[in-house]
């Protein structure tokens, strides 16, 4: 796993403990290289969604160093927080999706407030529509469409403005087996075409079929990272880490 | 990829953010209504107090303008001393005007003023002194200049409306004073209830809001709709607010005159132009500052 390039995503150190007095991330480290696909997987708050918050910036850590995409994260002014969203495109198990807008409306809406061109935006969206296979439902609202069609159109918006990461924190949650199946599939193809990819999950059907890296979290500290993992330890080549 | 707020125009970009304000302006129409009726409110009653004190000045100024200094020489004050008053006078830059009026002159209006009730003939000789009538140029300056020529040799005594000056000076600083409290309260209140509003637009968009969080859209980009909305709404009650005043002046005034005979009223204390720009511009700027507020607060949580 050792790796000449810098990678996509390392963290170092990092512990977040929230105002509360809650330690929801103790001493974390991983690295994740460009073209990675990593499911993270752990009981319910285990600190899974709490470390992807910490890699788009939506919570700060309390300690250690972290870099995405080059970006010194944990010392982020909040100026700069815009940039380093724009290096990242973000999917939650709630879709949030506009529902006053149409699907199109939804995955230009990323780039329109970003201060994209027109000609741009009339390239683009098409273009990730077609990808998520939406082109026949973009004049759709998501009230419309199934629950899977939502989540597709929410990874089009994620991915429009062309972003190297794609962070998704229970992608599958609100789905059917069908439509869990059919996610999973278009993640995997947003993968190969190069997007780093990291899905925080509780879907062990998903983790089994994929059979890619799993990183194991339990009261916030990594337990295990596996190469060629399964949701429940055991069944694959593994490597314990601290903790 | 770009950073920060980049924003080159061009019509697709502008439909987009005029359709996004509109979208909004239209969605919310109750609290817009109630945010456009209070900053009319405020800028009619803030207009209505500029109106007022403008009449008063104008009245006070025009009582105050037919305030006089009258310095009575000695009796045996010689030519040269008055020459050197009159220099004296001539030289100072707060006097508008300064004429010497000799006693025959001053027994002859005293004639005229008081013909047929005091028979000014049974004076064997002139009893008045000569003097000087000044005017100042400001109403402020006359209490300062009727010390000044006091101390002149020659000069026996100086007369002034003393206790009018004093009070009319005194109520012109007083009504300054209140107007100012009442223009700062104005303007709080009316800046609480658009905030207020912009927070419940702010609301009513947090969904659109947390989204152009996530997908990178600046701190800026995301305040300049409501801005544009408080903007709107601070601009258009002021207007509203002017037509109201205009009305109010168009059907009250001549039922003004006929109550107030005595006062002379001035038509339009104020430079018309002016008094809209200015009350144009208290709207926009309660809204742009009212909504930058509360937006701001929203987005640092």
């Amino acid at each position: 796993m050792k790796s000449p390039l810098p990678a996509m995503i390392s963290l170092r150190g990092v512990t977040l403990v929230y105002p509360n007095g809650v330690r929801a991330l103790d001493n974390v480290n991983l690295e994740i290289e460009k073209g990675d696909f990593v499911f993270l997987v752990g009981d319910s708050g285990t600190g899974k969604s709490s470390l992807l918050r910490l890699l788009y910036r939506e919570a700060r850590s309390t300690a250690g160093e972290i870099i995405v995409d080059g970006i010194r994260v944990d010392r982020l002014r909040r100026k700069r927080v815009p940039a380093l969203r724009r290096h990242l495109g973000v999917v939650f198990q709630d879709f949030k999706l506009l529902v006053d807008k149409t699907v199109w409306e939804n995955v230009a809406f990323a780039m329109q407030v970003t201060g994209a061109h027109t000609r741009d935006v009339m390239r683009q969206v098409p273009r990730v529509l077609d990808l998520v296979g939406l082109s026949h439902k973009s004049r759709m609202y998501p009230g419309e469409l199934s629950g899977g069609e939502q989540q597709r159109a929410a990874i089009a918006r994620a991915l429009v403005n062309n972003p190297k990461i794609l962070l998704c924190d229970e992608p599958t949650g609100n789905l059917d087996p069908a439509n869990t199946t059919e996610i999973t599939a278009l993640l995997q193809r947003i993968n190969l075409k190069g997007t780093t990819v990291v899905v925080a999950t509780h879907n062990q059907a998903v983790v089994d079929r994929m059979r890619r890296r799993v990183v194991r979290l339990a009261d916030g500290r990594i337990t295990t990272d596996e190469e060629r993992g399964y949701y429940y330890l055991g069944l694959g080549q593994t490597q314990v880490l601290s903790g | 990829m770009k950073n920060g707020a980049t924003i080159i125009l061009d019509w697709g970009k502008l439909k987009f953010f005029l359709g996004e304000v509109l979208r909004n302006f239209s969605r919310n129409t109750g609290m817009q209504v109630t945010a456009i009726g209070t900053v009319a409110i405020t800028i009619v009653l803030l207009g209505l107090f500029l109106f007022v004190r403008g009449e008063l000045a104008d009245v006070g100024s025009r009582l105050l303008d037919q305030i006089e200094v009258s310095a009575y020489l000695h009796t045996d004050v010689t030519q040269a001393q008055v020459t050197a008053i009159a220099h004296f006078l001539a030289a100072d830059p707060r006097v508008a005007s300064a004429q010497f009026v000799p006693k025959k002159q001053a027994l002859a209006e005293l004639r005229a003023r008081t013909r047929g009730t005091i028979d000014t003939a049974l004076l064997t000789e002139n009893p008045l002194p000569d003097k000087f009538r000044i005017k100042t140029r400001v109403p402020d300056d006359v209490p300062a200049v009727a010390a000044s020529v006091r101390r002149l040799s020659g000069v026996e005594n100086v007369v002034y409306g003393q206790k009018i000056v004093q009070r009319l000076l005194q109520l012109g600083a007083v009504l300054r004073r209140i107007g100012i409290a009442v223009i700062a309260v104005f303007f709080a209140v009316a800046g609480i209830i658009i905030s207020n509003t912009i927070r419940l637009t702010v609301f009513a968009r947090r969904r659109e809001i947390a989204i152009m969080q996530l997908v990178g859209a600046t701190g800026t980009y995301i305040r300049l709709p409501f801005i544009c909305e408080g903007l709107l709404a601070g601009v258009v009650g002021a207007l509203l607010a002017v037509a109201l005043l205009a009305a109010a002046r168009v059907a009250l005034w001549p039922r003004l005159l006929e109550a107030l005979p005595w006062v002379q009223l001035a038509a339009m204390p104020l430079d018309a132009r002016l008094f809209v720009a200015e009350l144009v511009a208290v709207g926009a700027a309660i809204g742009v500052v009212a909504s930058w507020i509360s937006v701001g607060r929203h987005l640092r949580t």
